[in-house]
């Protein structure tokens, strides 16, 4: 909670920064490339909402605290809409080396008679038959 | 028995539906030839497949020359895993990219992309679903190339470098993640698969998280090829008006002028620049001439209009 808030309050001050030196700027988003769809307040606030819930949820799901903010600071403004709103079923690159322990009978024949077929690739031993 | 031949169906009736994906979009007939790019190996090492991809094209671009990237392995891995999702986020993938000071460019979801990027050396990463749409097992991998004599995508799947896969099966599995890839480059090289404005999106995304140097060199690289794009003229010219480079940023917004000069963004940003460099008058003028329909923007012009006349005292 206090890297979120640290984080919060530092992006509320670069905004407010921003504005008073630039007021009267139209910023590159004001392009809306072709249509004029710049941000208004709303969806900036939206966007720094949006930052704090994925510092939260970052830290539920076991990342070290010290390195949140910085993972977070790394996206833009959608981006972190996105994570907030979707973390749950969004999908995570996990690797190569699948534990084959867990998965019940049926799944490892489907996949090894896949593998074969050249439709999948989860065993490294199998080689796909092609023609 | 009877389990079994519930299996047998089951198994059947799996083969028979997802058989149609073997009708792959890839170009088989064209005069698709062998590429093969030199990307340097790392090994895999679990659930962290994401910072090891981002690894090797770090190291890639770093053997190509001025590139260097500014996290070590150690940092893509703490940028990268979520510990209880035991893998990365593409959005993560892509954030960790950028501080790692590359540009991302979202490949167009097809092969053409593919061997496009790959025919100009440009190693893509792919995610890829090697299980089933039920099933799911994803992964990161680097595709380093394609032989085309035996037909097979060439990447650093797993253990051993520049793996064979047969372009059915990668077609297959690349196909679950919505042929999802990425292109990394350093922001002196473009994408020779990219559309001007994809290419803006990306060099500004590097410019918002506060890149700002690889973002400049990026919209002057697009230039290079494209350089009549009003948009990218006026992002430079934005980037160099926030880090108080005003020649540079006036001569952008000069630059759009002369190719449209009823640019109305271009027209008061203009204005406002002229007002904080002593040139009131002149910031009249330009101002005057500006005009548009869009409300937003006539707000944004009419609030510079004021501030000349109020005498431009910020800055």
């Amino acid at each position: 909670m206090k890297i979120s808030k640290l984080i919060l309050s530092f992006i509320l001050s670069t905004t407010l920064f921003a504005q008073v030196s630039f007021a009267q700027i139209a910023s590159t988003e004001a392009l809306g490339y072709g249509s004029s769809d710049t941000l208004s307040s709303k969806e900036k606030l939206a966007g720094i909402l949006s930052r704090e819930d994925v510092a939260k949820k970052f830290e539920e799901l076991g990342v070290d605290v010290k390195i949140v903010e910085a993972r977070v600071a790394s996206m833009t403004d959608e981006e972190a809409s996105i994570v907030a709103n979707q973390i749950d079923t969004l999908p995570a690159g996990a690797d190569v080396g699948m534990s084959i322990v867990g998965a019940i009978v049926f799944v490892f024949i489907v996949l090894l008679i896949t593998d074969i077929l050249g439709l999948t690739k989860v065993f490294n031993f199998t080689k796909p038959i092609t023609n | 028995m009877k389990i079994n031949f519930a299996l047998l169906l089951a198994l059947a009736s799996l083969i028979f539906s997802t058989g149609c994906a073997r009708n792959t979009p890839f170009p088989k007939d064209a005069n698709v030839s062998s590429y093969s790019i030199d990307v340097p190996f790392v090994a895999p090492r679990s659930e962290l497949c994401g910072s090891t991809s981002l690894e090797m094209l770090s190291s890639y671009w770093q053997s190509k020359g001025s590139y260097t990237p500014k996290l070590s392995l150690k940092e893509l891995d703490e940028r990268t895993l979520i510990p209880l999702k035991g893998g990365t986020l593409q959005i993560e993938l892509i954030a960790a990219a950028r501080a790692n000071g590359l540009l991302v460019y979202p490949l167009e979801p097809n092969f053409d992309a593919l061997f496009m990027e790959l025919k100009a050396n440009h190693p893509v990463i792919v995610l890829v679903n090697r299980g089933l749409s039920w099933y799911e097992l994803w992964h990161y991998a680097p595709v380093s190339g394609y032989d085309a004599k035996t037909q097979t995508i060439l990447m650093h799947f797993s253990e051993e470098p520049n793996e064979a896969v047969p372009i059915e099966t990668f077609a297959a599995i690349w196909k679950r993640s919505g042929n999802w890839g990425v292109v990394l480059l350093p922001p002196d090289e473009l994408p020779s698969s990219a559309s001007p404005k994809k290419y803006l999106q990306s060099a500004y995304d590097l410019e918002k998280i506060g890149m700002v140097d690889e973002a400049i060199v990026a919209y002057k690289s697009a230039l290079s090829r494209w350089p009549q794009d009003i948009p990218m003229l006026f992002a430079l010219g934005n980037v160099y008006y926030s880090t108080n480079q005003i020649s540079s940023a006036e001569e952008r917004y000069r630059e759009i002028l002369l190719i449209d000069k009823t640019h109305p963004l271009a027209l008061n940003n203009l204005a406002d620049l002229l007002c904080h460099t002593d040139r009131a008058e002149e910031a009249l003028r330009v101002i005057d001439t500006a005009e548009t329909t869009d409300t937003k923007i006539l707000s944004i012009i009419n609030a510079t209009r004021q501030e000349i006349i109020k005498g431009c005292t910020l800055h």
